[in-house]
């Protein structure tokens, strides 16, 4: 494409600040967006944008994320509101699926094809001239010495990854993955982030969502949080990182002596209050600074001579982390 | 990612042959052609009853064929292949991979109505012929393989436009045939002269020698006029198809 059509909003502006939300350069755009289902609704009035690089979709089950992504390429249609890709509505405008592909979190696969076969389906209606691009592209996930086997008969992390290697054939733009590392083993999750991240490196407009803060996080420099069909929060990783961790938090800690170590807690400065939980035979702290916390615990520990036996965050469900970013 | 080599280009497979391919080969898996054949075989069972029909076999097998063979087994199997090639895909979350293309949704809805058109030229047709001839009445077999050639892929036509408009095929599908065309179709003539199953018929009728009186309906054109009428119901089945193909709400399996 020579150029790409004006932005089909404004992004918002606050105090000559871009609102977060938005990024300049965008080739998703989302603007007042309203999808529902009968009386169910999935996104409501929700308005954001994506750009070059890659941006984490964050939020509990059922906050919408894939209802947007759904709505991103054109599946689903909003009831209100627009969706635009480089300018273009992926529901009337069938060449901006030429454009785009998406990584449904579904495992549904074609059934009776080989790998192979499907991603060389892909390739074919995409038009792909590459003889070598199937292969290629099966190989970019390690799928390459399975290409002749049924899908039908594949692992849920092997369709997953054969479903990227048929969006990667067609060398999209805009590569939209919902829960791309479902079932995939430690190796193959660093692999596909590696493999998302120089996407996004490359200037392709990546978008992944994950219910999981810290596989985001791994991923994408932005992330846009969802709660509830509406944005929660929007920003750079740190910022939504910082934001969460800024929120008191409890923390169970079991020793071998509490009352010692319970004793060296409160002294310091991240601690803001400590109970002895009998149910759970343990310390519960209250902190606000929970990074802080996570450093000086184990040297506390370490000097007063205690054993740790378990140590776990009591709220660090993303849904509690949601819960306070919408409060 | 890949590493940058020397590109080899080539030319690539049309879309439309890629989704008749498809079509065959991941629409049609193995259980379903069975439950294609199933049928089938039922109307080789049907041209086996008509020797228990008293009077000449080209008589017994038209009053037979007319009832049961195109009344019942080519809708049966007709409605499986239309449901396979778009209606379970959808529902199984899949049909994403095709409408996800810039292929333009013309192409998708012939593909699929081709794929499916052909299970039927080798499936229901023959199946129609050969009961013809077990039935003692070669003559009618050819009759009998154009009637149903026609009928089911008018069918596959239909039920394709009915995945489009419904996620439940099935169940509209079935309504569709035993509802509108079996009931509303045997008493009103205006709503046969759409249907498969009575055009088929008349097809089938129209093209054989000497055809019993009770089977010919008045009102409904015979022969290669009722194949036009198919023709017609046909195109429009699948300009519905490819108008609601645009619209298509594709939210997945899990919903």
């Amino acid at each position: 494409m020579s150029s790409l059509p004006p932005p089909t909003v404004p992004p918002p502006q606050y105090g000559g600040a871009l609102d977060p939300a938005f990024v300049a350069d965008a080739t998703v755009e989302v603007a007042n967006a309203s999808v529902w289902f009968g009386p169910k609704v999935a996104l409501s009035e929700l308005s954001c944008s994506f750009g070059p690089g890659v941006t984490g979709l964050l939020g509990p089950n059922g906050a919408g994320k894939t209802t947007l992504m759904r709505a991103m390429v054109g599946l689903v249609s909003v009831n209100q509101g627009t969706v635009r890709i480089e300018g273009r509505d992926p529901r009337r405008d069938r060449a901006v699926h030429g454009r785009m592909a998406l990584v449904p979190e579904d495992e549904a696969v074609p059934a009776g094809l080989t790998a192979g076969q499907f991603v060389r389906y892909v390739a074919d209606l995409h038009g792909v001239v590459d003889r070598e691009a199937p292969s290629n592209a099966l190989r970019s996930v390690s799928m390459f010495d399975d290409a002749d086997r049924n899908v039908d008969t594949f692992s849920k992390g092997m369709r997953q990854r054969t479903k990227v290697a048929a969006a990667l054939v067609t060398d999209p733009q805009v590569l939209v993955l919902d829960e791309p590392l479902n079932g995939a083993d430690p190796v193959q999750r660093v692999h596909l982030i590696a493999l998302f991240k120089q996407l996004g490196a490359l200037g392709r407009t990546v978008i992944v969502s994950s219910h999981v803060l810290n596989e985001v996080e791994r991923l994408a420099e932005r992330v846009v949080v969802l709660m509830h069909g509406r944005l929660a929060a929007a920003g750079g990783r740190h910022a939504i990182r910082d934001a969460m961790d800024d929120r008191p938090r409890h923390v169970l800690v079991r020793s071998n002596d509490g009352r010692r170590l319970a004793a060296g807690l409160v002294a310091l400065e991240s601690v803001a209050g400590v109970t002895f939980d009998t149910a759970r035979d343990g310390l519960v702290i209250q902190t606000v600074r929970a990074r802080e916390l996570a450093t000086a615990l184990p040297r506390l520990a370490r000097d007063s001579s205690v054993r740790l036996l378990e140590v776990r965050a009591l709220d660090d469900s993303l849904e509690s982390l949601f819960r306070e970013l919408v409060r | 990612m890949t590493v940058p080599s020397p590109t080899i280009t080539r030319r690539p497979r049309s879309r439309f042959i890629a989704i008749v391919l498809y079509t065959l080969q991941s629409c049609v898996p193995p259980k379903r052609w069975v439950a294609v054949l199933l049928p089938c075989a039922g109307a080789l069972l049907f041209g086996l009853l008509a020797h228990a029909v008293d009077g000449a076999a080209d008589r017994a097998f038209a009053n037979i064929a007319a009832e049961a063979i195109f009344g019942l087994v080519m809708p049966i199997a007709a409605l499986v292949i239309g449901d396979s090639v778009l209606g379970a895909e959808v529902r199984a979350g899949t049909f994403q991979f095709t409408w996800l293309s810039p292929a333009p949704t013309w192409q998708i809805v012939m593909g699929r109505w081709l794929g499916g058109s052909v299970v039927a030229l080798v499936t229901i047709a023959p199946s129609c012929a050969l009961a013809a001839v077990i039935a003692g009445s070669p003559s009618s077999a050819g009759p009998a393989f154009l009637a149903a050639l026609v009928g089911s892929v008018s069918y596959v036509a239909l039920f394709i436009a009915i995945g489009c408009l419904t996620r439940r095929t099935a169940v509209w599908s079935l309504a569709f045939v035993f509802l509108i065309e079996r009931l509303l179709g045997g008493a009103l003539t205006g709503v046969a002269q759409l249907s498969p199953t009575w055009e088929s018929r008349a097809i089938f009728v129209g093209y054989l020698d000497d055809p019993p009186d009770r089977l010919i309906r008045e009102g409904i054109p015979q022969g290669g006029y009722a194949i036009v009428r198919l023709l017609i119901v046909m195109i429009v089945a699948l300009a519905v198809a490819n108008w609601r193909m645009g619209h298509l709400r594709l939210s997945g399996a899990s919903d």
